[in-house]
């Protein structure tokens, strides 16, 4: 298993590192291509509740880049129905394999606490998060406190 | 007594010719009175020879005769120098452009020198004989120094120095030879002296003369000079040296060495000295003559012309006739000469460059290679001038001039020369782009075909069948081998290949005429045929080119199965007849290719001819278009298994893990060849590196970028990674990684225990290219090359590698890619009663227009039984509409084979649009209506 050398050992500085932000990282022993995750944001209205994501590594990788979907809904104008984000830093365009997986995983929850209404995936959200902050506000608790895992305790 | 004076000058030139052919100095000397002893009673041989001294490269038949013409002039317009500044000696001269008839105003002998290329141009006038000029000399060089230095004396000074001005170190002979018999003998030696005493023209020396020109409002001084050193060639390849030249000369050393190592044999006095001797600063070269460009160009061009005319025709002459100069000197003079920069414009186009072309063509095949390489590496910001010069004066030829069945394009000289230069100009640009190792080759396929006694016995009685042997010789281009160059190897060219489209000349061109060219041409004729220079054609007039090459092969096939019978022999199907059914295509097709690819594999030459079981179309090509549209749909469906979808590329790949046999790769492989070899397009994907791979190169590195472009620029970026910490960053073993189809991730080492072997900086290369190396060859290599077997087991003969480059071999499979109906509509052809302006007509382009391009896509299936567009774009498709009886209930139908379609004159345009949506959604199948 080591084409995943560089991918185990990304997992075990992520694991030892104690990310407050990104926690409960399964593996899955037969497969290290694919991790699920736990993101928990500090920002409202999202610091009510926590996501799973789940990051599938291609077998290219570092060549290639992961692909991040998220398996927790979550009213986010860059996040959408189906829990694909769009990361720039992990598109095919700006991909640079020296990147670790935990710069994409911090700029991930970077996104999620601010979100960048300017490159939509919803564009309805994106326009109500500019036009009515406090709605969009409002309807996303309301949708965090419905849909979202529990936050760990510590 | 005028009129008998210019007919004379008219006819001069085969004066000349006599004294050309006979080499003795006597012969020389007594031409002058030979001359004139002819003028006054013209013999019919010289009034034959009237044609006016034209320095351009004519395009008469006769090459010698050519050459003596040029010889000719050049003799002209010293007679007209010395005219200018000696006179002819005769008190009562009336010539105004003769010193001795007192009108010519005193020239220095630079001036007089520009003058006399001036009136030779002007075919001025030419007094009969110089006898006596020593009077004049005197006073000639005494005005020369005394009175004419007022203009441009400083230049004159400094030439004196440099150049040691001609008059002074003339007039001491005159006065030695004035005891000769006849003067006119010293002319050959003085002219001599005179070339001994040019300077070479530096960069310097350009500036100095441009300044003066502009400050004088004159270019006398100028052209002259130029005029001086671009006559004697020794002195011109003198010019422009680099100044410092230790290293160059080095590398200058090794190459001269490579060379003459090469042709020591065909060129003895190729001597030592020129390994160390001084190399041309063709930089310095370059800016002095785009400082010619300050002075405006209607002061010097048309003399400039005249100018690089006669050095093009030294040239040609001492190639061909006395061989006196050194290849490099002649090299160099053609690097200098092609440096101007206005060869593109129209005074130059006439003559000039056709004189240079011309002279180029004598050049041996290491001349022209030294040419392309000395281009390749320093010229390469006047590679696109040069070509840019070419293509112009082709275009302009083929444009002006009307080809005939007597006169045709092939018999152009001034064309076929010109493409002859783009030849070396054509390498030259692939040696400055970017070139790869010619390492990375596929191994060649040899396909041992099934003898075939009585065929070989009938090749030997019918030249016809015997052109399939001919083809097997493919002779190599002699400069691409001598220069070691392949166009496979070619990874990215300075310009890029379409720039070397001439397409006029693909528009004009017979290619029928051009094909047979080719062919005799391979059996040691002399034609010439475009198709030896394929860069310059089109793709589309290329595979007109291999649309005959397929058509003879195919009669021939159908002949020998003709002769067969007629002998008595089994008589063999004259096709290649695949039954198949509908429902079970491709087993139907892959179990009969592989019985005939078995037992008889010269059958799969013949053509094509599909049967639907149960369907009565008879194939004259839509059926087989059909087929060859369904078999591809299928087999590259990805459940099929044999390919798999690439998603960041869009394109199909060979399956690493197929469970299907070699043999069903090798079939699909004749699939292509077939629908290459029958003119059929088809809807395939594949990345470049496919037809690369076909055409003989293995996939490498580059080809990642179209094959997986994310994974190439990931491999990119590191390998653009400079810090030290490329191991701790990448983490990367030897070890990769690939998925197969089902999911499951599959480990390979690149290199034994690759799993502890680390990338780091020295060693990112490596793995970089053994990565690709094995994503591309080694890991679908068995599919592959079975698949290449079948291709090969169709196309081996045609001329498929000589003629396209990969690029253009994927516009053969599948086509173009743009959908453009209003090309369509003005190439399309009317039948039945329709014309442009028929309502109907009018109704049905309006909807047609409307069409989103799925339903355009559709209605080319229907009606031409492909979806995809032909090499060179719609306009190619040669639609036809055709009526197809007045107002009915019927459905348009369609010819696919000959792109007919046929449409009854529906009453208005809602129910042509019903009817036409309704045969363009169910139009599989063929049946008669």
């Amino acid at each position: 298993m080591a084409a995943t050398r560089r991918l185990q050992k990304e997992l075990n500085d992520i694991r030892q590192s104690g990310l407050k932000s990104f926690r409960d990282i399964q593996v899955d022993e037969s497969n290290i291509l694919t991790w699920q995750g736990l993101i928990v944001p500090d920002n409202p209205p999202y610091n009510k509740g926590a996501f799973r994501i789940e990051i599938n590594f291609p077998a290219e990788y570092p060549f290639k880049p992961p692909k991040i979907s998220f398996k927790t809904k979550i009213y986010h104008p860059n996040i959408d129905e189906k829990g694909q984000v769009c990361l720039p830093i992990i598109s095919a365009e700006n991909w640079k394999p020296a990147t670790k997986t935990d710069q994409v995983i911090q700029a991930l929850v970077a996104l999620v606490n601010d979100p960048e209404p300017e490159h939509p995936l919803r564009a309805e959200l994106a326009e109500e998060y500019l036009k009515d902050r406090k709605k969009f506000s409002k309807n996303a608790e309301e949708f965090t406190k419905k849909h979202s895992e529990k936050r760990p305790s510590d | 007594m005028k009129e008998c004076k210019i007919f004379r000058i008219k006819c001069s030139p085969s004066f000349c010719i006599v004294s050309m052919n006979s080499k003795s100095e006597t012969d020389e000397a007594s031409r002058g009175s030979e001359a004139s002893s002819s003028n006054s009673d013209p013999t019919p041989e010289s009034s034959q020879e009237e044609s006016t001294p034209i320095l351009c490269a004519d395009s008469g038949p006769n090459n010698t005769q050519d050459i003596m013409k040029r010889a000719a002039a050049k003799q002209l317009i010293e007679r007209y120098f010395y005219q200018l500044v000696d006179g002819c000696g005769n008190p009562n001269c009336d010539n105004k452009y003769c010193a001795s008839s007192g009108e010519a105003r005193n020239l220095t002998p630079n001036e007089a020198a520009a003058e006399a290329i001036k009136l030779f141009y002007k075919e001025a006038r030419l007094c009969d004989s110089l006898p006596n000029k020593i009077p004049r000399i005197e006073a000639c060089c005494e005005s020369s120094t005394g009175n004419n230095v007022n203009e441009n004396s400083d230049t004159e000074n400094k030439d004196d120095q440099n150049l040691d001005s001609p008059s002074s170190s003339s007039s001491p002979i005159f006065s030695e030879n004035s005891k000769a018999e006849t003067s006119q003998s010293v002319y050959p030696f003085e002219y001599k002296k005179l070339s001994n005493n040019v300077a070479p023209l530096t960069e310097e020396k350009i500036y100095e003369l441009c300044d003066e020109c502009i400050r004088n409002k004159s270019p006398e001084a100028l052209i002259s000079t130029i005029a001086r050193t671009f006559t004697k060639p020794l002195i011109l390849a003198r010019s422009f040296m680099k100044v410092d030249n230790v290293s160059n000369s080095a590398k200058e050393d090794k190459q001269d060495k490579e060379s003459e190592a090469m042709c020591s044999s065909s060129d003895p006095d190729k001597d030592v000295d020129s390994a160390s001797g001084p190399t041309l600063d063709v930089a310095s070269c370059r800016r002095a003559f785009e400082y010619l460009s300050k002075v405006p160009t209607v002061q010097y061009s048309s003399a400039f012309v005249i100018i690089l005319a006669t050095l093009a025709e030294y040239l040609q002459l001492d190639m061909k006739m006395s061989q006196t100069l050194k290849m490099d000197d002649i090299i160099t003079c053609f690097v200098i000469a092609f440096e101007v920069r206005d060869l593109g414009c129209s005074d130059y186009l006439e003559v000039a460059l056709p004189a240079l072309c011309n002279a180029a063509e004598q050049l041996p095949i290491k001349g022209q290679a030294k040419l392309a390489r000395i281009w390749g590496e320093q010229c390469k910001d006047t590679l696109r001038h040069i070509l840019e010069a070419l293509q112009q004066l082709i275009t302009l030829r083929v444009i002006s001039t009307n080809y005939s069945a007597g006169y045709q394009l092939q018999d152009d000289q001034n064309v076929t020369r010109a493409t002859k230069l783009m030849k070396i100009v054509y390498y030259a640009n692939m040696i400055s782009g970017v070139m790869e190792s010619d390492t990375l080759r596929e191994e060649p396929v040899v396909i041992t075909n099934q003898l075939d006694p009585l065929g070989d016995a009938l090749d030997h009685l019918y030249p016809l069948t015997s052109i399939k042997n001919l083809k097997q010789a493919q002779p190599e281009d002699p400069l691409a081998v001598e220069l070691g160059i392949n166009v496979l190897d070619s990874r990215k060219p300075y310009i890029a290949f379409e720039e070397f489209y001439n397409e006029p000349l693909s528009d004009t061109i017979e290619m029928d005429i051009d094909f047979a060219n080719y062919k005799t041409d391979n059996s040691g004729g002399k034609k010439f045929s475009f198709l030896k220079y394929p860069f310059i054609l089109t793709a589309a007039t290329k595979s007109l080119g291999l649309y005959y090459e397929n058509r003879i092969r195919m009669y021939s096939e159908r002949r020998v199965s003709l002769l067969h019978a007629v002998v008595g022999a089994s008589p063999p199907m004259p096709f290649l007849r695949l039954k198949v059914r509908r429902s079970h295509i491709i087993d139907d097709a892959l179990v009969e290719l592989e019985m005939i690819a078995m037992e008889r594999a010269l059958d799969l030459k013949k053509q094509l001819v599909v049967e639907f079981e149960g369907e009565q179309g008879v194939d004259e090509g839509g059926v087989s278009k059909e087929f060859f549209q369904l078999i591809v749909e299928e087999i590259f469906n990805p459940d099929y298994g044999m390919f798999t979808q690439q998603p960041d590329s869009h394109t199909v790949w060979f399956n690493p893990t197929s469970f299907e046999t070699e043999a069903q790769f090798t079939l699909i492989g004749i699939v292509l060849g077939l629908a290459i070899y029958n003119n059929i397009i088809l809807a395939v994907k594949f990345p470049m590196v496919v037809y690369r791979k076909l055409l003989g190169k293995k996939g490498s590195f580059q080809d990642l970028a179209d094959w997986n472009p994310i994974l190439y620029n990931g491999l990119k970026d590191m390998l653009d990674y400079v810090g030290d910490d490329l191991a701790d960053v990448y983490y990367q073993t030897f070890r990769i990684c690939y998925t197969d189809v089902f999911g499951n991730n599959i480990f390979h080492d690149l290199k034994e225990n690759g799993d502890s072997l680390f990338v780091t900086q020295d060693n990112k290369r490596e793995f970089v290219d053994l990565y690709a190396e094995f994503l591309l060859n080694q890991s679908v290599d068995t599919q592959f090359k079975a698949f290449r077997r079948g291709f090969v087991m169709v196309t081996d003969e045609s001329q498929l590698g000589s003629l396209f480059r990969p690029e253009e071999v994927e516009t053969l499979v599948c086509g173009s890619k743009d959908f453009d109906f209003n090309e369509l509509e003005k190439s399309t052809e009317y039948d039945g009663g329709y014309t442009a302006e028929s309502q109907t007509i009018k109704d049905f382009w309006t909807i047609v227009h409307s069409f989103s391009s799925e339903d355009k896509r559709r209605l080319l299936q229907f009606t031409t039984g492909s979806d995809r567009v032909p090499v060179g774009g719609l306009s190619h498709l040669k639609l036809v509409i055709a009526r197809n009886g007045p107002d009915c209930d019927r459905l348009p139908t369609a010819h696919t084979c000959f792109n007919v379609l046929l449409l009854p004159e529906y009453e208005n345009k809602d129910k042509l649009q019903d009817r036409l949506m309704k045969a363009i959604s169910y139009s599989k199948g063929f049946g008669m209506l």
